[in-house]
């Protein structure tokens, strides 16, 4: 382990003395992009989309590579970890990094600082949603239900901590109801345990279900957003049904591990950025039903920040809860 | 019969040149994944998921699928022939494929799971064409309660079937468990029982471990004896002789209905259905001493099972767009990239598309029998192979495997620890397989009852209100109290012993 650190600290150190060398030369070989999700989930199937279209401006494979498991910390812990040479990548989730670094017991190997938040790709709002013939037709109706029987009503997250977590307790608190919550690991899980009977009321993000939405196979009740999903323009805002303080959402973007050289950063954000705002990159991302948000430099840094101070209460509420 | 129909009209596109052409090279190149070790269906598909971007959708989506079959099937080259499982759910292939191998029989075994999967694989595909959506719609009722009990009803059939080494077993089973207990806590996301190794953040990984059990395990015992040749085969002999093909074919079927059943479930995984095809097979078996030591049956059970399993997965996805094993989530992100949705609208939005599909699902295991019948021999030859070389492929094979799937060094270390654990415990007879499926099935396990007791407020009398969930504990209940209680109920069984 000494051995291993060691190594690591003389290789960034070799990698920071040899920095305006490397970003003539970056990218020699092949770029890996760790996803901390599941292959074929909303995350990974943007990150393929991506890396797909931004490997022909970098001149070099992108290279996705899931490291699924802990609601996204093993992915995390690797990126955070990986050699600082523009190599390896990954995709962050907030809030997802955020949680993870505020919940001591996680024991996260990284923290905030451990990230340089590069370009921003994805902002998934939340969705409320329940099966197609739930007798809940409103967020109205299932908050009336949740009254009626403090603690039955089952809702599923993605994951402890997660922003659909996170939702579930902002709803908890404005609504001044009370869920019993079930914590799966995915948004396919979630889909089976609503449509399958074993939950009430699932918390996801608009990305994983909106063709389902759409066919009328589940229902959306409420978007946790301040403004109405272009993809489900007839499903109502928590802002509008009158919980302006449920808002939340999941966004995507792409990383690099702390001490990256700035001009290799400089390359990745511009070959990325250009990807992520060509016309096919919206026809592909239209289609999955992921809403692109770019961000980039300070304003996707300013959001890193901003975003640490509204998880911290949740969180912290959270881990109280437990 | 609009069905019917459709499938007709696929058919005749599946079978157009350029189609099987896809399905050819997805056959191949999948076969040469899980002849790998290390890359799994799931990787390797997701490896190769680029190579189909310049086709049209339809042929991406064949080649893909032929890959899935191909690197089902591959897995059970190596299981055979070196003891080494090429993808988790090859494992229960080495229990007696291996022995057949030592016997000379390899060829048989490769020629018996060759055309097990073809079975497989073909009825259950005819049964998604009959009743894919609601078969898919009834297994959703199948929620984290009632697969808490299939885990358990699993591990204890396996536990209580294995005749004299009950307790043995039951021991390594426990171990395989708290092996599994190893790394992050799937709720609260908190690391355990890592002792502040870094490596072991993410647990044990499963491929390292089966290849020290099983394959350096194996190479280490075979030294102890200074064969010259691992194995002497005739190799002209692989066609399974009558008799061998009248115990197969009830293995074959039941193998089909058990992997087509639990195909449906998403979540099972492919490893659980090859174990109960194969629990069961030395359950009505007549000679239940042979399992381990080389029956027939107990490859064609598994090796079915796993191609039926295979093929009944893609009922989910296709139906209800629920990926119900890694493997196969990577194939929905391939179809979803390639601009295909898979879910219940597939059907009516794009039928031409997934009937050809399906069409070529047929297609695909017929190719899959008509390549490996042949090659069969060829694959036999490689245990012509003096022994001394062959060790050293075969551990050169194991470090590149268990290396290559993380890039960790540790995990070769892991590797070569298992081998020597495994070298022990089989010399102190004791049985690996438990060890290891308690070692997969510990984290969803786990995970489900979990999540079974944040359903019920943490009460476990969930069990009682759930009948199917009732069902599956009750009988290995009944089995293992017949045991402990009657001890002459299974006396038969009890002179047997499952590795």
């Amino acid at each position: 382990m000494i051995l291993r650190r060691r190594t690591l600290l003389a290789a960034s150190a070799a990698t920071a003395i040899a920095s305006p060398a490397i970003a003539q030369n970056y990218p020699r070989r092949p770029v890996q992009l760790i996803v901390a999700f599941a292959a074929g989930g909303s995350t990974d199937v943007g990150a393929r989309i991506l890396a797909a279209a931004a490997e022909k401006d970098l001149g070099q494979t992108i290279t996705v590579v899931n490291k699924a498991g802990a609601g996204g910390q093993l992915g995390f812990t690797e990126i955070a970890r990986a050699r600082p040479d523009g190599y390896t990548l990954g995709f962050i989730n907030l809030p997802a990094v955020n949680t993870i670094v505020l919940d001591p017991e996680r024991k996260a190997a990284f923290n905030m600082d451990s990230f340089i938040p590069v370009v921003n790709q994805v902002l998934d709002p939340g969705l409320i949603w329940v099966k197609g013939d739930s007798p809940y037709k409103s967020l109205k109706d299932l908050v009336d239900a949740a009254k009626k029987e403090p603690g039955k009503l089952r809702a599923c997250t993605t994951g402890i901590l997660s922003d659909d977590h996170l939702a579930i307790l902002m709803m908890q608190e404005a609504a001044k109801v009370d869920f019993r919550i079930v914590h799966f690991d995915s948004g396919t899980q979630q889909l089976a345990g609503v449509l399958g009977g074993h939950v009430d009321v699932a918390f996801d993000n608009v990305g994983s279900v909106v063709k389902r939405v759409q066919s009328g196979e589940v229902r959306g009740l409420a978007v946790t957003d301040n403004e109405r999903s272009k993809f489900l323009p007839d499903v109502p805002t928590t802002k509008e049904l009158g919980y302006p303080t449920v808002i939340s959402s999941s966004t995507r973007g792409v990383a690099a591990p702390k001490g990256t050289p700035a001009d290799v950063v400089k390359v990745i954000e511009t070959a990325f950025l250009k990807a992520i705002n060509s016309a096919d990159m919206k026809q592909k991302m239209d289609a999955v039903g992921l809403a692109l948000k770019p961000m980039a430099g300070a304003e996707y840094a300013k959001y890193y920040a901003d975003l640490q101070k509204q998880a911290q209460k949740y969180t912290e509420w959270a881990l109280k809860m437990r | 019969m609009e069905a019917l129909n459709h499938l007709l009209a696929g058919f005749a596109a599946a079978l157009t040149v350029k189609y099987l052409l896809f399905a050819l090279a997805g056959c191949v190149l999948g076969t040469l994944i899980g002849v790998l070790p290390g890359l799994g269906p799931a990787a390797g598909t997701a490896i190769l998921i680029p190579l189909t971007f310049s086709l049209d959708p339809t042929g991406a989506i064949i080649m893909l699928s032929a890959i899935y079959y191909g690197a089902m099937y591959g897995g059970t080259i190596t299981s055979v022939l070196i003891n080494v499982p090429g993808e988790a759910a090859s494992v229960v292939t080495c229990i007696d494929g291996y022995q057949m191998a030592l016997q000379g029989r390899a060829g048989t075994a490769l020629a018996i799971a060759a055309i097990g999967s073809f079975v497989g694989g073909t009825l259950a595909t005819v049964a998604l064409v009959a009743v894919a959506t609601p078969l898919a719609t009834l297994a959703l009722k199948f929620g984290p309660v009632e697969f808490f009990a299939l885990m358990v009803a699993g591990l204890c059939l396996v536990v209580g079937l294995a005749g004299k080494n009950m307790l043995a077993a039951l021991l390594m089973t426990v171990i395989g468990l708290l092996l599994a207990m190893i790394g992050v806590d799937p709720v609260r996301g908190a690391p355990r029982f890592g002792f502040g190794v870094e490596e072991l953040y993410d647990g044990i990984g499963f491929v390292p471990v089966v290849m020290g059990l099983f394959g350096v395990a194996e190479l280490l015992l075979a030294a102890e004896k200074r064969q010259t040749h691992m194995i002497q085969a005739d190799l002209n002999k692989w066609m399974p002789t009558r008799e061998e093909r009248r115990a197969s074919a009830g293995a074959i079927g039941r193998g089909t209905v058990i992997g087509f059943v639990l195909g449906l479930i998403p979540g099972v995984g492919a490893i659980v259905p090859t174990f109960m095809a194969y629990v069961l097979e030395k359950r009505v078996s007549r000679t239940p001493e042979r399992f381990g030591k080389g029956a027939i049956e107990g490859v064609a059970s598994a090796e079915t099972a796993n191609n039926a399993y295979a093929n009944a997965a893609m009922v989910p996805l296709l139906a209800l767009g629920i990926p119900s094993s890694p493997t196969i989530a990577v194939l929905m992100g391939a179809f979803i990239i390639n601009g295909i949705t898979p879910g219940p609208f597939l059907f009516q939005e794009r039928p031409e598309l997934v009937w050809t599909v399906i069409a070529s699902f047929f297609v695909g295991n017929a190719l899959l029998l008509v390549l490996n019948l042949p090659l069969v021999g060829l694959w036999a030859k490689l245990l012509k192979i003096p022994f001394s070389y062959l060790c050293a492929g075969v551990l050169i094979f194991c470090v590149i495997g268990s290396y290559g799937l993380k890039q960790s060094l540790f995990d070769v270390w892991v590797m070569l620890g298992f081998g020597i654990i495994g070298y022990l415990l089989r010399k102190l007879d004791f049985p690996i397989a438990p060890a290891i499926l308690a070692l997969i099935l510990g984290p969803m396990m786990e995970k489900s009852l979990r999540t079974t007791l944040e359903m019920s407020g943490g009460s476990f009398a969930i069990f009682l209100d759930r009948p199917a969930a009732l069902v599956l504990l009750a009988v290995p209940v009944i089995v293992i109290g017949a045991l402990v209680f009657r001890p002459g109920t299974f006396s038969k069984l009890r002179e047997s012993d499952t590795d």
